[in-house]
């Protein structure tokens, strides 16, 4: 089958492949570009594990085909830290102890970005409700929405 | 899980799109948000020759008001439409069925053209080949036989849009386009009521829009599902309500979703249709909750709802 040549960028870096049309996201960004913070865990767009954002949308990357992505901005968890600083969310999460098994771990603090950069002072409901998006199996769920409220007022009371 | 060898297509407009379709010869399935289409042919339930992906095309993206209708395009997503500033104004019961729809990150990816035409779903259908060659194929998978009632005559998928039932509470119509031309429908009528094919469309079509009348309505959704997000509804009942009357959807259970109209307001009124609605609902084992507690939870539901919207309207 032929081949599709895609471009797009990556954590600020412009990358172009030729791809399989059938080639999900999720696969490119863990095969060709070695960033496996994102995971596979259900494949079928129900966990969360694989969020990426993508022109600031979170989505399921184990449910885009790459083609989808040509020309799109990407962020990957790799993508969060900032001259060797971690990102606010980051922190929090370790602060916190929101991280058991850690496999849920990138999709969540994916999906926790996307919810900040729109939303920068969320309630504790809207957070609840957008960090049910993701499943975290270890069910540590009340952990992780302190450390996104965390997260959340340390940036704004850094201004 | 590595999905079968397919083309991959991408259309500039609605009939570029058909134009590709017709190219492939009835091989091609059309991709909007895939949050549907990638999982089936994940599983291999659906194994196009190409996906012709419609989310390229500007003129399905648009909301827009015209002879007193609200004209959705239908690659709207979900989470857009959820928070546009009309939809919660005028349509109480989509804004509660848009918020109850699976999560915000599915719902930011998923448009409302493919909520309303995503498959039927059972327990014994969504499963993986392997799984499926091992118990034998159902009718929805090309076989003789339903796995879950022996010797039935027909399919029991479940229907499980939990925007179709509001919209269609509202009188939406449908707007398709397909290579005989355009047509308008109303959308309760797209249903085949076969769980095997569960849509009137032909080889090819596109439903481009959703058209709203534009009335202010009363209304609520109610949901039966085991966790609060993500979850398909396992029963879900939509109510909208205007000039004293209003219309009952149903759905959740079965291929196609149950219509009721509501005249009598009084306690005994709303009792009835939901008495009726109980005893019309055919849920079989092929949910994660039992048949016997789904049926029971019709009456229940569409009482709540209907208590809720009368309630909002005071």
């Amino acid at each position: 089958m032929k081949t599709i040549k895609v471009s797009f960028r990556v954590n600020d870096e412009q990358v172009a492949f030729q791809v399989k049309p059938y080639e999900t996201l999720l696969e490119t960004l863990r095969e060709r570009l070695d960033l496996i913070g994102a995971k596979e865990a259900c494949g079928m767009g129900a966990c969360g594990a694989c969020t990426v954002i993508v022109d600031g949308i979170p989505l399921r990357s184990c449910l885009v085909l790459t083609p989808e992505v040509n020309g799109a901005s990407i962020t990957t968890v790799e993508g969060l830290q900032k001259d060797g600083n971690l990102h606010p969310l980051q922190e929090a999460f370790m602060e916190k102890g929101a991280v058991q098994c850690g496999f849920c771990t990138s999709g969540m603090i994916m999906t926790a970005k996307a919810l900040l950069d729109r939303n920068e002072e969320p309630t504790k409901k809207e957070v609840i409700q957008t960090m049910s998006s993701n499943i975290c199996r270890c069910t540590g769920y009340k952990k992780i929405v302190e450390a996104v409220e965390e997260a959340a007022s340390k940036r704004t009371s850094a201004g | 899980m590595i999905l079968p060898k397919f083309d991959y297509k991408k259309a500039e407009d609605v009939a570029s799109a058909i134009a590709l379709y017709e190219g492939c010869k009835g091989q091609a399935r059309y991709l909007a948000g895939g949050t549907d289409l990638v999982p089936l042919v994940k599983l291999r339930l659906s194994t196009p020759a190409a996906i012709i992906d419609l989310k390229g095309i500007e003129q399905l993206k648009t909301i827009s008001r015209q002879g007193g209708r609200l004209l959705i395009g239908a690659n709207v997503t979900l989470f857009e439409l959820k928070n546009h500033a009309m939809v919660k104004e005028y349509f109480p019961a989509l804004y509660e069925s848009l918020d109850a729809t699976s999560c915000e990150t599915l719902q930011m990816r998923g448009t409302i053209g493919g909520n309303i035409l995503q498959n039927t779903r059972c327990l014994l259908y969504n499963k993986s080949l392997e799984w499926r060659t091992a118990r034998g194929f159902c009718y929805k998978m090309g076989g003789e036989t339903c796995n879950v009632v022996p010797d039935a005559a027909a399919c029991f998928s479940n229907y499980c849009s939990d925007n179709a039932l509001s919209l269609i509470s509202l009188s939406a119509g449908v707007k398709i386009a397909g290579p005989q031309g355009e047509r308008k429908i109303r959308l309760e009528k797209i249903f085949s009521k076969d769980g095997r094919d569960p849509f009137k469309l032909k080889p090819g079509e596109i439903l481009t829009e959703i058209q709203v009348p534009l009335k202010r309505s009363t209304g609520a959704y109610e949901k039966l599902r085991v966790r609060n997000a993500i979850d398909y509804p396992l029963l879900g009942v939509a109510v909208s309500m205007k000039d004293g009357k209003g219309k009952v959807c149903v759905g959740g259970i079965g291929p196609a979703p149950l219509v009721y109209d509501l005249k009598d307001l009084s306690g005994a009124g709303l009792k009835e249709v939901a008495q009726n609605a109980r005893q019309e609902a055919k849920p079989v084992s092929n949910a994660t909750l039992s048949a016997a507690y789904r049926k029971k939870m019709v009456n229940v539901l569409t009482q709540r709802a209907i208590k809720r919207a009368l309630k909002e309207g005071k």
